[in-house]
């Protein structure tokens, strides 16, 4: 364990902190962009973060410690899971082999899992309806989710994210390979889900519809900003998997330089755009659909995980 | 067999084309617009029929190409259009007599494609075809089989019928043009016309259904008449 490794372990972590709201904001942008609106430029989520800092706390009578808690655990839990991915390097920094692909999904259902107790603990009607939503959403994502990650083990005969990346780096065959190609459209629609952004989602967040935005209508100030930080991570977080393991696996820093960790971040931007096009394109093509057609794009979901997983046993 | 001396090119633009028609027959079983469905089932088509030809060009059967533009013209084109002019007159738009959700129904085709992949590794084995494009064209071919017959089943709407049936025969065609290429034209002239009657057939029934019942799902067809 060099002193060099354990700096990019913190860059690893500092590029998630700081280039998530960027991330957001780009989207947002785009969106606007798509809708024929100017938009508030792609350094909002910053000034939203710095405004919701500076405001004072106030909690609801009926809430209890969950209330207080939730939002340091889910800021943790995003803190937590960059260790364990390739955000910056190719190669697995000291800390990498904390947990596996398997691991990092726990830690990232943790911090929404925490988040739905705490928009059923104000009692408020929109907290319920929201928590019982992504409730509903997550308990058919879920089984996708370890479907894909089950899909990625058998392609690569590992569990870690470092080895798919490698693997897909070193080979065209396995990257046009069927069995990829269903996995990444599979991840793609849990990115949707994860993200907010299907089309069952509204894109204008504070509405009837709302699924994400619901549980947390209750908190304001630093609160609200540590939560609204930790939605805009696991977006990124979830975008650096989707492409650094999936889609994109090139560009990382192999040598582990400054200028090469410096480099990557931005290829990260970059890449980060590409996927962010596509998405907002999708989001705002297709017509908003009513809550109940939910199941759909998820069954559709786990048929490609499951045809991803007859894919890896005929090669 | 042209299967045991093919190129790794050949053999994965054959299992990019299988797996394109297997998908299309999925975006069948999924969709609720009678439309959809019909654009799935050319879509497939085309697949099919740029297979025939990839094979006819890999294993040199000049043959193929013929069958190729028939599988265009006829499948692709002439049966699509017949189906379509069916549905415009009946002015249904949309399969309303679903007896399965069409997101149940995409979970339990996949898992009849688990089944056909078991199977086909049995008689892959039992035929001693241990090469992965042939185990493909079996999984492929026998999944569009279960999922046509899974269209039969869970939709009622006669249009949706017909199209059930025609993915059966997709699906049989795809499998013998992977893994018997080369039967005579003859036959594939005759299953041509077979399927022109059976959709001309349909075209009729459906007809007289609407006079006679007013609607034209099989679910009020419950009653034996002398």
């Amino acid at each position: 364990m060099s002193a060099r490794d354990i700096l990019l372990q913190i860059a690893q972590v500092a590029a998630v902190v700081f280039l998530a709201p960027l991330i957001q904001g780009i989207i947002l942008q785009f969106e606007e962009r798509v809708e024929r609106g100017r938009g508030p430029g792609i350094f909002q989520p910053y000034r939203d973060l710095w405004k919701l800092f500076h405001k004072q706390i106030v909690v609801p009578q009926t809430a209890s410690w969950l209330f207080w808690v939730t939002p340091v655990i889910a800021f943790t839990c995003m803190l937590t899971v960059p260790l364990l991915i390739p955000v910056l390097t190719s190669f697995p920094l000291p800390l990498s082999d904390m947990g596996d692909i398997l691991g990092g999904g726990l830690i990232l259902t943790l911090g929404s899992f925490m988040i739905i107790l705490a928009g059923l603990d104000t009692a408020s009607a929109n907290g319920g309806i929201g928590s019982s939503r992504a409730a509903m959403l997550s308990i058919l994502a879920e089984p996708t989710l370890i479907l894909v990650f089950v899909g990625i083990t058998l392609l690569a005969k590992a569990m870690l994210p470092f080895v798919v990346n490698h693997l897909l780096v070193a080979s065209w065959a396995v990257y046009w390979s069927p069995a990829h190609l269903f996995l990444v459209a599979a991840f793609f629609i849990l990115l949707l889900v994860e993200t907010d952004r299907m089309p069952i989602h509204s894109s204008t967040h504070i509405e009837v519809y709302m699924i994400e935005e619901g549980r947390i209508l209750e908190y304001c100030g630093p609160l609200l900003a540590l939560l609204k930080w930790a939605s805009a991570m696991k977006q990124f977080i979830l975008y650096t998997i989707f492409c650094n393991v999936l889609v994109l696996p090139w560009g990382l820093s192999i040598a582990g330089g400054a200028l090469g960790a410096l480099g990557a971040a931005a290829g990260l931007i970059v890449k980060f755009t590409l996927v962010a096009g596509v998405v907002v394109f999708v989001e705002t093509a297709q017509s908003r659909l009513r809550f109940y057609r939910y199941q759909e794009p998820l069954a559709a979901s786990f048929l490609l995980a499951v045809l991803a997983i007859t894919g890896t046993q005929l090669s | 067999m042209l299967i045991e001396r093919l190129s790794p090119l050949a053999s994965s633009l054959f299992s990019l084309l299988a797996i394109i028609s297997l998908l299309l027959s999925f975006v069948m079983l999924g969709s609720r617009w009678l439309k959809n469905y019909l654009y799935a089932f050319a879509a497939e088509s085309w697949a099919i029929a740029a297979l025939s030809a990839a094979v006819g060009f890999y294993g040199s059967y000049p043959e193929l190409y013929l069958i190729a533009i028939l599988t265009l013209l006829f499948r692709g084109l002439l049966l699509p259009y017949l189906i379509w002019r069916i549905i415009q007159r009946l002015s249904v738009d949309r399969e309303i007599h679903e007896i399965l959700q069409p997101a149940s129904a995409l979970v339990v085709g996949a898992l009849s494609v688990m089944f056909a992949l078991a199977v086909s590794y049995r008689v892959g084995t039992a035929l001693h075809l241990e090469l992965t494009v042939a185990v493909l064209a079996l999984t492929v071919m026998l999944s569009i089989k279960l999922i046509g017959f899974l269209m039969l089943a869970v939709r009622h709407e006669a249009i949706s019928q017909i199209l059930g049936l025609l993915v059966l025969e997709n699906g049989i065609f795809l499998g013998s043009q992977i893994l018997v290429p080369g039967m005579p034209l003859l036959i594939e002239l005759v299953i041509l016309f077979d399927l022109l009657i059976v959709v001309a057939c349909f075209g009729v029934l459906v007809g007289y259904l609407m006079t006679h019942i007013g609607s034209t799902s099989a679910l009020r067809l419950n009653r034996l008449v002398g």
